[in-house]
């Protein structure tokens, strides 16, 4: 599914990704793991053209990654980044404003109608979506971004650190969540050491 | 019309004494901007002295060419100084921004002059470089809110516009939000100073029209199309601003372009 060959990143004088190959398969699931500032963010940000290599070639479904290509991948992948930065208002706008974009409308009414399901999945209360995501915790935000990447009914899940501001259980449910559904290829930056016992991953370790 | 009373040269040097009131202000609280101050206020002198003599000629000789020509120059040096002041390079916005402020200014002046005003010579001096220029004046302002606010947003709010981005949205919708508040950010203050006017302030277009000699009934109506056109020309050229410029800004993958800033680092 995604094929990196030999990239190298630099940022100003310091190598963060230096002659790095890998790939993926439809339906692995990959659990990234180094030491921060090793470069795990930065292989998303590549993965999704908001980097570019300094050399290097990415490939999609067969297809290299260019600066006009990366428009359809990232309308095929689910991104939950670790900055919660994610947006402003009434909780349930958000949500509708994301299945409003052109690229989602498609599903806008079946996934609103399980949107409750999913709140519930991931124990948020009905009443937050008519709160302000400004006024949600930490750990509520992070949920919400979860939600929000489900509902574009998409299956290539790139995700950093969606679990760092959630207790065990919860922690627990939603790796279960991802890593054990067969039909999700996922790419998983994760410091937990829990990990489904029922799960086939493959770590990629960046030194 | 009588016009305004002239100003003797005694009235100037009264107005002389009256900058000592800044300047030892300056001095008592060490602000240290005496040099900003003088050289600010020698070049607004100078700067009108010239004007004064250069629209004494352009009022008189009245042609259409020579108003347009200097409705240009005013628009090229706002530009400019909405360019300057938004943190932004010249080189990238000068010839968007320069073409968004010709088409929304004219477009209103000429508009404000042929149906609002009734006049049969519509690039008439008195109206063209007058309005024009209370029109200009107030769309600069707000375009160095708008345009200004607008990229030094994403760039600050980057990690917002790459997630909307991820979602699948298209850059224009990435964007939208974006614009949205630096259209708000920009119109507040004519929304705001509109719902005081009259009140507060009796503003420069009616103080001006009143020492004309005109009576005030006609100086308010003036005074309300004025404020309503100078409110189309700011969301006309904020909108044609960030239009222009957006194709210039963004690399085709829909990042920012990091070299349009005048500052490397926000």
């Amino acid at each position: 599914m995604f094929r990196i060959e030999h990239i190298t990143k630099q940022f100003s004088d310091q190598f963060v990704l230096q002659d790095f190959s890998f790939e993926i398969q439809a339906g692995e699931k990959i659990i990234v793991s180094g030491r921060s500032g090793i470069g795990k963010t930065t292989l998303f940000r590549l993965l999704l053209g908001f980097e570019q290599p300094d050399s290097g070639k990415i490939y999609f479904e067969n297809q290299l990654l260019t600066e006009d290509s990366v428009w359809e991948l990232r309308r095929r992948v689910a991104y939950v980044s670790q900055d919660l930065n994610i947006g402003r208002g009434n909780l349930h706008s958000f949500f509708n404003d994301t299945l409003s974009l052109k690229a989602n409308i498609e599903y806008k009414n079946s996934s609103l109608n399980e949107l409750d399901d999913l709140m519930n999945s991931f124990e948020l209360a009905d009443t937050l979506l008519q709160k302000n995501l400004e006024e949600l915790s930490g750990g509520e935000k992070q949920r919400v971004a979860i939600i929000n990447a489900l509902l574009l009914k998409r299956n290539i899940f790139f995700l950093d650190e969606i679990t760092s501001a959630l207790d065990k259980s919860l922690k627990s449910k939603v790796l279960d969540y991802f890593l054990l559904n067969p039909d999700f290829t996922v790419l998983s930056i994760s410091h937990d050491n829990y990990l489904p016992a029922s799960a086939i991953t493959r770590t990629l370790k960046l030194d | 019309m009588n016009g305004a009373q002239d100003l003797s040269f005694f009235s100037m040097v009264m107005c002389g004494i009256l900058l000592l009131v800044p300047l030892l202000g300056i001095w008592y609280f060490k602000l240290g901007i005496t040099k900003e101050l003088l050289i600010s206020t020698l070049r607004m002198i100078v700067q009108l002295v010239l004007v004064g003599f250069f629209l004494e000629f352009v009022f008189r000789l009245n042609n259409w060419l020579l108003n347009s020509v200097w409705f240009m120059t005013m628009i090229t040096v706002a530009v400019f100084s909405v360019i300057k002041n938004s943190d932004l390079k010249v080189r990238h916005f000068f010839c968007p921004v320069l073409l968004s402020f010709i088409l929304a200014n004219f477009f209103v002046v000429l508009y404000f002059n042929y149906f609002i005003v009734n006049l049969d010579f519509i690039l008439d001096a008195k109206y063209m470089i007058a309005i024009g220029g209370m029109i200009l004046g107030n769309s600069l302002r707000a375009n160095i809110v708008g345009l200004g606010d607008f990229y030094k947003s994403i760039r600050k709010d980057e990690q917002l516009y790459f997630y909307k981005l991820s979602l699948g949205a298209t850059r224009f919708e990435a964007l939208r939000d974006f614009a949205k508040r630096s259209f708000v950010s920009a119109m507040n203050p004519t929304i705001a100073s509109m719902a005081t006017m009259g009140i507060v302030s009796l503003p420069g277009m009616m103080t001006g029209q009143i020492l004309g000699g005109s009576v005030p009934l006609v100086a308010i109506k003036y005074q309300i199309a004025i404020m309503i056109a100078i409110l189309a020309s700011t969301v006309l050229s904020i909108s044609f601003s960030i239009l222009f410029t957006v194709r210039y800004s963004f690399y085709k993958n829909g990042t920012l372009k990091k070299e349009i800033f005048r500052a490397p680092n926000p």
